[in-house]
């Protein structure tokens, strides 16, 4: 560290000297409505000799008297060059468009960049492709938008959690997600509810007051995130003003949606088909007739009633959205503001969120050299979201359990409530009206700051940035029936709060090191401390008034959870980093951080990380200039180690805990096995890349090939469970992730009234596992982790269909499948496929005819397979005898030689079918319609009347069309990253129509 | 020009920073534990310790309800209606497999329970009468831990004691992967522990909680298991003589079941398990699967017990009739009643039991008149008629009063297996596991999958047939 700065230090006295030959020249940039554009790069041609645009979109920058050329570039906008002469003041406008253009500035870690002087991998996405969507969180919707990044749901809840792995699984215990970075604050990211069965704290962020988002993907770009940057980054700008005329804009959107994906094949039996199979299933279990009716009557054969459960328990939902901001100021001060409410409803009955949000940004300009800046996010949601998985209460296992003769309502038309005339399940729709489950999240993201300019060219910031995030969470549980009549009711209030805080401070370095400009260097060092604070408090009380009116915890006459505690981590962090660049042709770089952790003991508390990069623009070189066909051509490669240490808060102390009480009195047991030298899982990616643009940027291609090592895994080793533990964490074993990613942007057609656009991504990735401890396998529920195969491999028994002769369900006994056995426990397990596809991405076409445009987007993802946990209750060939079965149980073995898969149905189970085997395993191959919009922007002369000043209208469509390869797939292809359905609230598909207007 | 209080910004911030980067920063301790020589540092540490001992036998597959059930469902004492919650079912119909849920949490939750033991036996503070109390207590719950291991998992002493047993662990070492000792060895550690037990305790805390005489009559039971009457003999009458426990009279019989608190004095409880208004497992608890007033009540009772009640039997009166599902005729279990606030607590072990115990061991040893005595002081206790039999009918008479006193207690299942006997079950139960012969490998639990796949010095030792 001294070395860097003693290097800063003399490169700042050199460049003094530099200075003086210099004259200024003077500008502001526009976009084609003549809006300033902020943070536009204006730079020298040949040289590094640059400068960014203020808030109004001004700038002012000393140039060399050789310098000839100004390049002036923007996000989202077409570079532009402009002749310097003896002119010293240029207003240049700047016209839309230019995907993944090389002027592009970029934000990435602590900074922007150009994209011409990256050496990493970063991909981003416009605020045109997430805003408006019907979305609840911004993850969501980056679903097919980068190469690279898969995101995957897993509930239909809105609201609920969202798996993103960029690049693949790095980690088998720790975290996989990764690091969001908001205006520059590292936030608390997930799902931090209690008693909510999903939730996700970015829901409570506005997609539509992001500007901007980069994917950091490789070693060059997050290794400045040091320990936290091994699952990627995820850097989010919210939107700023720029100066001139307050611009008012206003977005709506409204819609319904619906199931997205239904397999006919596991529809739920009607009450006739039930009793039919029912009643085979006693014949084969041997009994008599008379003992055959009276248990079938006793499930409700003959009472004429035929609910069909699932009807009742799903709807058409609801869904909206407003959005209304304001921007302006002046020369020296700027502002932005807007104000959101957003709400949807689930499929299930009685899903739901609503969102209130607002953002509010102010940059004020002291002087050239002091501005500062403050600005706040923030949101309110409140979500309603019910049971999920084997809870009796979960509507959606209600609709394939409880039977069709059992009937939710009395005569009378009100709820019933006995639970033997439900067959012992719960009454959801009546739950979902007389019980309550709410969470109500706030967050507030806030960030002041200060930036001087000491001297040309070095720039000091200070920022203080906080994440807070407050969750309450109310259940209640009526007396009278289902989860509380257990206790005669009960209610538990759980109150959550995060406070994260950042300070941040980085002194920035931006010169021409020579006279002629030909070096140039980019360079910071940068100090960081955080400190992420939780604190918890739950209460339960039991015992109600018998009434539904009276549902917080105060009604409960006895106490039964009184808790609070609390959770902290902290991070102090050292970094600096440095691009030189030659001619902007050779371009390399290198960052470092010391990151120091409470999360690890004192003997590893400190890790250092760092990487290298360099790029070459060979489109600069002398040889290309007679080269028309390429007008880009670059090629890029970093390497070096990060880290991951998302792990829990105390996992490397050996821990007693406290709460395992015994008639009223304390009592403590062993919680937790320990490591005092735990310490940071690294990261290591190697990363090539070739970005080229063709046909005067017609055809715009990056392809990158990657490699990432990942080594001291945090791993929760498997224990003999005689030792009292199931498990430790330790930093053992080894695991590689391969892949590649390709993303095009072609425009077939353009002219001037049509254009026609491409847009492909592609992406593959193989994970492999290197070492385990001491090259044993680990068996994880379903799933093995054995060396050379790749994480989460399916590792099952081998179903090898039914015995024709007796309708015996069979397996393989051994892996080369040569021979079958009806004794379940005897048969071997294999390696069934994995849960992670081996490519997936998407494929866009976007068609504008004068103010008409056309979008759809399909996205894919091909070779993972899908578990279906639940799925020996419903299919299990009369295995839970007393609960309803899916359609595609009818297709029984009922006599000999007959050819199917599922075998003879006895009630109570015949020979284990209903245990985990490549059975309840499906093909996850999947094509969906993610999104089809028609829009049509309305005509300038005729909003210019009503004062407007653009006007958009539009019909979206989102998840329309699902194609599933697998005919056996019973739920939604997406289940998250670990492919296991949980009987979650469906997936939704939904239409809009939306109108966007600016005055 | 640069104002200087610009200037100076960058240095305070500066200064600032460096003097908040502070070691402390990033030592934070979790706030609700202590570490293990924090948390057993003092005799008061070692009493908070040794409730968790306690409250690990509460574990829902352990005393909590997959214990006691497994006893009378793999047996011939309750059966599963049709109209269930599926729990269960595969114990009810023989079907169970190595990944069965209810088996690794039983194996886990007595290993647990074993290591908590074992950390109090192992501490190192001075002894004291208390310390040697809670010592002594550790090492009765591990011999309870090991008995109920031993018995599920491995075949009865008295078939072969060098057969495999379970594996024995008495140190804390999270790396141990051990293999299964056999079960003569388990039987020492068990006998081993009893006596330290019995040394070691001096005082009765209340029924919740093992004391010098509730050590002394597990070790009957043990000794019974094993096969030494003369010594189980010994303990049982050291028990009645010594112990200051009393058999619960008849007048007060069904109140004892109805009453879920502890008891706080001597009376017919040695030992339960004790769960709370608080500390329960809702409606995981035992009595959730046999009562009728909640949502499951899956399990009934055999008519073949029944019908082995006379009808003054006081015991009759804990097993209403009625119907389920609607038509079908049904015998419920109200042992358990108290499904709501304070709930039912487990019974371990009870003072009627050392009777029988006291009478199967005098009949082994020769003595048929202390034999019926013993018996019959039971059996008049519970209104009903006094046994008058002799030879082999009297033993049959001792092994049905303990299937009928201890039912629902998850008793049965064991007097089946040290008695080798197959486990024959009325027309209640499917028709395909209505005769379980000994040699049925089912007839031992499997050692679970989870334990086979972390563990290779287990894996070639899997129960045969699984």
């Amino acid at each position: 560290m001294r070395k860097f700065l003693t290097l800063l230090l003399g490169v700042l006295l050199f460049s003094v000297q530099v200075l003086a030959q210099t004259r200024t020249i003077t500008g502001k940039v526009t976009d084609a409505n003549g809006v300033p554009i902020s943070g536009a790069s204006v730079q020298v041609k040949g040289t590094n000799v640059g400068t960014v645009t203020q808030e109004d979109g001004t700038f002012s920058l000393s140039v060399a008297p050789t310098a000839r050329t100004l390049t002036i570039s923007a996000v989202g906008q077409t570079a532009r060059e402009v002749n310097i002469g003896t002119q010293t003041n240029f207003t240049v406008t700047l016209q839309a468009g230019g995907q993944q253009n090389l002027q592009e500035v970029v934000v990435v870690g602590y900074g922007t960049q150009k994209r011409a002087d990256l050496t990493g991998a970063v991909a981003t996405v416009k605020a045109a492709d997430i805003e408006n969507k019907p979305f609840t969180s911004v993850d969501k919707a980056l679903q097919g938008q980068v190469a690279g990044l898969q995101s995957v749901a897993a509930s239909g809840q809105p609201g609920s959690t969202q798996a993103i792995l960029i690049r693949g699984v790095s980690s088998i215990t720790a975290s996989n997600a990764p690091l969001w970075v908001i205006d520059g604050i590292p936030i608390n990211t997930g799902d931090a509810s209690r008693l909510s069965t999903t939730s996700n704290l970015l829901s409570t962020l506005n997609p539509n007051d992001i500007e901007s988002i980069s994917v950091l993907k490789d070693a060059a770009s997050q290794s400045i995130y040091g320990s936290r940057a091994a699952n990627g980054v995820i850097v989010v700008t919210t939107k700023r003003g720029r100066a001139g005329k307050t611009r008012f804009r206003f977005d709506t959107e409204v819609g319904k949606s619906d199931i997205a994906y239904r397999n006919e094949r596991y529809r739920p039996l009607n009450a006739d088909e039930y009793f039919t199979i029912t009643r085979e299933g006693l014949v084969n279990l041997g009994l008599s007739a008379a003992q055959q009716n009276t248990t079938l009557t006793g499930l409700g054969l003959g009472n004429g009633v035929d609910f069909n459960w699932l009807d009742a328990t799903t709807r058409r939902a609801g869904q909206q959205q407003y959005n209304l901001s304001a921007e302006g100021g002046n020369e020296r001060t700027t502002f932005y503001i807007s104000g959101g409410y957003f709400e949807q409803e689930g499929t299930t009955i009685n899903s739901k969120l609503r969102r209130t949000s607002g953002n509010f940004r102010i940059n004020h300009k002291v002087s050239e050299r002091v501005n500062f800046g403050m600005n706040m996010n923030g949101g309110f949601v409140n979500q309603r979201a019910p049971l999920a998985g084997g809870a009796f209460g979960n509507p959606v296992l209600s609709s394939y359990f409880t039977l069709p003769s059992r009937n939710p309502y009395n005569a009378d038309g009100s709820y019933n409530l006995n639970a033997t005339s439900l067959g012992g399940l719960h009454n959801t729709i009546a739950l979902s009206e007389l019980d309550k489950r709410y969470l109500r999240e706030f967050s507030l993201r806030g960030n002041i700051f200060v930036e001087i300019g000491i001297l040309q060219g070095l720039n000091f910031r200070s920022s203080f940035s906080g994440d807070f995030n407050n969750l309450e969470e109310d259940q209640y549980n009526n007396p009278f029936h289902g989860d509380g009549q257990a206790s005669n009711g009960r209610a538990f209030a759980y109150y959550t709060r995060y406070m994260n805080k950042v300070w941040t401070n980085t002194l920035r370095y931006n010169r021409a090191l020579n006279q002629s400009g030909d070096f140039n260097l980019n360079a910071q060092i940068g100090y960081e401390a955080q400190k992420s604070s939780g604190y918890f408090s739950s209460l339960q009380s039991q015992g109600f008034p018998p009434t539904f009116r009276l549902t917080y915890p105060s009604a409960g006459a006895t106490p039964i959870t009184a808790n609070a505690t609390i959770s902290d981590y902290s991070f102090v962090s050292q970094f600096a980093s440095a691009n030189f660049n030659y001619q902007n042709r050779f371009v390399v770089s290198g960052s470092f951080r010391r990151d120091g952790s409470s999360r690890f003991g004192g003997n590893n508390r400190y890790g250092n990380f760092w990487s290298v990069g360099a790029s070459w623009n060979i489109d600069r070189e002398g040889f290309m200039q007679g080269l028309d066909l390429f007008s880009q051509l670059k090629l890029r490669t970093s390497y070096g180690v990060n880290g991951n240490a998302g792990i829990g808060n105390y996992d490397w102390l050996p821990l007693y805990g406290y709460g395992a009480n015994y008639n009223g009195q304390p009592g403590s047991i062993p919680t937790n096995v320990g490591d005092s030298s735990l310490t940071w899982e690294l990261n290591k990616p190697f990363n090539v890349g070739i970005d080229f643009g063709i046909l005067r940027n017609r055809i715009n291609v990056t392809a990158d090939f990657y490699t990432r090592k990942s080594e001291d895994l945090l791993l929760d080793v498997p224990l003999s469970r005689t030792t009292g533990f199931s498990t430790a964490t330790r930093n053992i074993g080894a695991m590689k992730n391969t892949g590649f990613e390709f993303a095009i942007n072609a425009i077939p057609v353009q002219n001037r009234n049509f254009n026609w656009i491409v847009d492909l991504n592609f992406a593959t990735n193989k994970n492999e596992i290197l070492s385990l401890p001491e090259g044993n396998d680990i068996i994880q529920g379903s799933f093995i982790l054995r060396e050379g195969e790749s994480i989460n491999s399916f590792y099952l028994r081998d179903y090898a269909g039914v015995d024709p002769a007796n309708g015996d369900p069979l397996w393989y006994l051994t892996d080369d499948k040569s021979t079958t056995t009806n004794n379940y426990s005897s048969a071997a397990r294999v390696i069934a496929g994995t849960s992670l596809p081996k490519y997936f991405g998407s494929f866009t076409n976007t068609f504008n005819y004068k103010g008409i445009s056309l979008e759809a987007q399909l996205y894919y993802n091909y070779g993972n397979y899908v578990q279906d946990p639940w799925g020996g209750y419903y299919v299990g060939a009369g295995f839970g005898a007393t609960y309803n079965k899916v359609a595609r149980v009818l297709e029984r073995w009922q006599k000999p030689g007959d050819v199917t898969d599922i075998p003879k149905y006895i009630a109570n189970g015949n020979k284990s079918f209903q245990s985990g085997s490549t059975f309840y395993l499906a093909k996850g191959d999947f094509i969906r319609l993610r999104n089809i919009q028609l829009g049509y922007n309305l005509p300038k002369d005729f909003i210019s009347k009503i004062s407007l000043t653009n006007a958009f209208i539009y019909v979206r469509g989102t998840n329309l069309a699902t194609w599933a390869t697998d005919e056996n797939l019973p739920w939604d292809p997406e289940q998250g990253t670990a492919s296991q359905s949980n009987l979650n609230v469906f997936i939704p598909k939904t239409v809009t129509i939306g109108l966007n207007v600016g005055f | 020009m640069l104002k200087m209080k610009y200037r100076l910004l960058p240095v305070i911030i500066g200064l600032a920073t460096l003097s908040s980067c502070k070691k402390e920063f990033l030592e934070l301790n979790p706030p609700t534990s202590l570490t293990p020589s924090q948390a057993l540092g003092s005799e008061g540490d070692l009493q908070v310790a040794l409730r968790g001992v306690y409250s690990g036998l509460r574990n829902v597959d352990y005393y909590g309800r997959t214990f006691p059930i497994l006893g009378d469902i793999l047996s011939d004492n309750t059966y599963q209606s049709s109209q269930n919650t599926n729990r269960y079912t595969l114990f009810n119909n023989y079907s169970f497999n190595v990944t069965d849920g209810n088996v690794a949490g039983l194996w886990n939750a007595a290993y647990t329970v074993i290591l908590r033991a074992n950390n109090i036996i192992n501490s190192e503070l001075t002894a004291s009468p208390g310390v040697n109390q809670y010592k002594g207590e550790a090492y009765a719950l591990r011999a309870l831990a090991y008995f109920d291991l031993v018995r599920y998992f491995a075949r009865p002493y008295n078939d072969n004691p060098s057969a495999l047993g379970v594996p024995i662990v008495t140190t804390y070492n999270p790396d141990l992967k051990p293999a299964r000792n056999t079960v003569q060895e388990v039987y020492n550690q068990i006998k081993s522990d009893l006596t330290q037990a019995y040394s070691l305790m001096t005082q009765f805390t209340n029924s919740s909680q093992f004391s010098k005489y509730a050590a002394r009559a597990l070790e009957a039971k043990v000794l019974l298991t094993m096969g030494d009457y003369a010594n189980a003999k010994t303990a049982a009458l050291d028990v009645i003589n010594n112990g200051g426990f009393s058999v619960v009279p008849a007048a007060s019989y069904v109140s004892y079941w109805t009453n879920p608190a502890i008891e706080t004095s001597k009376g017919e409880t040695l030992l339960e398990v004790s769960s709370d208004a608080v500390n329960n497992l809702a409606f995981d608890a035992l009595g959730y699967l046999y009562s009728q007033g909640g949502n499951y009540g899956d399990l009934l009772v055999s008519e073949e017990l029944y019908a082995l009640m006379e009808t003054g039997d006081v015991r009759r009166n804990l097993y209403p009739t009625g119907n389920r599902p609607a038509g079908v005729p049904a015998i419920f279990v109200e042992k358990y009643p108290s499904i709501v606030g304070d709930r039912d607590d487990t019974k371990v072990l009870r003072m009627s039991e050392v009777y029988l115990i006291a009478a199967e061991a005098s009949y082994r040893t020769g003595s048929e008149p202390d034999a019926l005595m013993y018996l019959n002081y039971i059996r008049t206790r519970r209104n009903a008629t006094p046994s008058t039999a002799t030879g082999a009918a009297l033993l049959d008479d001792i092994i049905e009063e303990r299937r009928i006193e201890l039912a629902f207690e998850g008793d049965r299942y064991h007097d089946l297996q040290r008695l080798m006997l197959p486990v024959s079950r009325s027309a209640n139960y499917p028709s395909s596991a209505r005769t379980i012969e000994y040699s049925n490998f089912r007839r031992v639990l499997p050692i679970p999958q989870g334990e086979i796949d972390a563990n290779p010095n287990i894996r070639t030792q899997q129960n045969p047939g699984y």
